[in-house]
């Protein structure tokens, strides 16, 4: 029993920050690069906690903020969020666009993550998707607006956290229609906390959607080295533009 | 026992994470080709009308074979919309290369990262010595493996789609389509691209064409996002800033 309590503290001990010497490049930052994808693909499906239901398994939330695992939607929104659920196809990703921010992290494929100099990058495989994060501590684009938003990361010990404005406000945040608004604003929080397990979190501002702040975490998760990010064509042969929505159709229900 | 077991487990697994091969990351000066570069000139509009960009054969033609000729004098009379790169198609190489837009040069101990600002392609190219992929497996931007010959990274691209072209004229390739690139800084804000281009399908001989490279040297000058998005058709279209 004793033997077992030790283990215990020695699992807890392992995910603290100081117990995990993280490999380090030779600016002294903790080294990240590789291919990296979500450990869980519940996020995809549903960033809320959700039962299994058509193409959709069960899963539970990645919510950590608010606790009870809820987006803290104002009034009216969630119901736009049930409506985008029931219109899967005005999905942004299902269009051949970039993910955005946070939901660009946690895709059903892998990424990888390159640190040369005095930038992070990250390449997603779905949809041949960038970021390009600047750590020189240089000023965010003015009058900006993008999928993936414009993103400046700054080392905080051995967390790099990435401050992302400039967001679009028409990404969605899952499979099922949960979004983002105009102005969102995300601060993410990278971590290793294991070899081969890289704390992922967001936290996500957007007062015009949400009453509160709310952060989602994901860990994600090493492939093996023989991996490499594969070419990803979707606007290359689309033969199904006819069956999308017109693009003047309403988004996040009509919210535009 | 168990924790002896423990400390074993400790002890065996450290040593792998320190000595992961990516744990000492840098590049030799002369081979930094690290910066945000543009091409000079209009090389992508016409490589034939362009003065100087076919440097060999000597008459700054591109060698076609006989009945390859008249394919791209189709291709040109219908290239206002026929042209791949005007759906959005990922442009291939060394098209990619030559667009008026700028493109940024990352690099690892074992790869070099080219992530171009036109419709957010990038490359991935491996220089320790890894195969290519095996035929019949074909990529809109190939498949590149890079390696050092003195100061000028070599590039070796194979495995392409047939689809996309080599400048906005309609001159085109097919499927076995071969690419050498050679990258070569010049100083420190400019740099020599050459492209051999071989495919016997569509060219009698191997031919090559010559661009400058020009750094952007502007403070805090970034790459932008380059999203297309569907006009009132349906049809991929580049966003107006981005109309040449």
């Amino acid at each position: 029993m004793k033997h077992f309590a030790l283990l215990v503290i020695a699992a807890g001990c392992a995910s603290a920050q100081s117990a995990f010497t993280p490999p380090r490049l030779p600016d002294g930052h903790p080294d990240f690069g590789g291919i990296w994808m979500a450990a869980t693909l519940s996020a995809a499906f549903n960033v809320e906690e959700h039962a299994a239901s058509y193409g959709t398994p069960a899963g539970p939330s990645v919510i950590v903020d608010p606790p009870g695992g809820k987006l803290p939607y104002l009034p009216g929104m969630r119901e736009r969020a049930i409506d985008n659920d029931q219109h899967r196809e005005r999905d942004p990703v299902g269009q051949c666009h970039m993910h955005g921010v946070p939901r660009v992290m946690f895709p059903p494929f892998p990424l990888e993550i390159l640190q040369d100099g005095d930038y992070v990058v990250i390449l997603t495989e779905t949809e041949h998707g960038v970021r390009i994060i600047p750590t020189d501590g240089r000023p965010f684009l003015k009058d900006y607006s993008a999928w993936n938003g414009d993103s400046r990361g700054h080392w905080e010990g051995d967390t790099l956290v990435v401050e992302v404005r400039g967001l679009n406000g028409k990404g969605w945040l899952d499979q099922a229609g949960n979004f983002v608004g105009a102005g969102a604003t995300v601060v993410e929080r990278f971590r290793l906390t294991a070899k081969d397990t890289l704390e992922y979190e967001a936290q996500v501002e957007n007062p015009a959607v949400f009453s509160r702040t709310f952060t989602v975490r994901v860990p994600l998760r090493r492939r093996p080295a023989d991996v490499e990010l594969l070419e990803y064509g979707c606007i290359e042969g689309e033969r199904d533009a006819a069956h999308l929505p017109s693009p003047n159709a309403p988004v996040n229900g009509g919210q535009r | 026992m168990i924790r002896l077991a423990l400390a074993l487990l400790l002890l065996a697994a450290a040593p792998a994470w320190t000595q992961s091969p990516s744990a000492a990351k840098s590049v030799k000066d002369a081979h930094d080709l690290r910066g945000i570069w543009q091409a000079k000139g209009n090389a992508y509009r016409n490589l034939e009308a362009e003065k100087g960009v076919i440097v060999d054969p000597a008459n700054g033609k591109i060698p076609y074979r006989a009945e390859a000729r008249s394919t791209a004098d189709r291709n040109f009379q219908a290239r206002a919309t026929t042209d791949p790169l005007l759906v959005c198609f990922q442009p291939g190489v060394p098209r990619t290369t030559l667009l008026p837009e700028p493109f940024q040069i990352f690099q690892h101990q074992d790869r070099v990262v080219i992530v171009y600002q036109d419709v957010h392609a990038y490359r991935v190219i491996f220089t320790d010595g890894r195969p290519h992929y095996d035929d019949g497996i074909e990529f809109y931007m190939g498949d590149s493996r890079g390696r050092w010959e003195g100061n000028t990274l070599v590039v070796d691209v194979t495995n392409f789609k047939p689809e996309s072209w080599l400048d906005a004229a309609g001159h085109f390739h097919s499927n076995k389509l071969h690419v050498i690139e050679r990258y070569t800084r010049t100083a420190s804000n400019t740099m020599n691209y050459e492209a051999t281009i071989e495919d016997l399908e569509v060219f009698q001989r191997p031919w090559m064409i010559r661009v400058a490279l020009a750094l952007h040297a502007e403070p805090n000058f970034q790459l932008i996002e380059h999203e297309c998005d569907r006009d009132a058709q349906g049809v991929y279209r580049h966003p107006a800033q981005f109309l040449k």
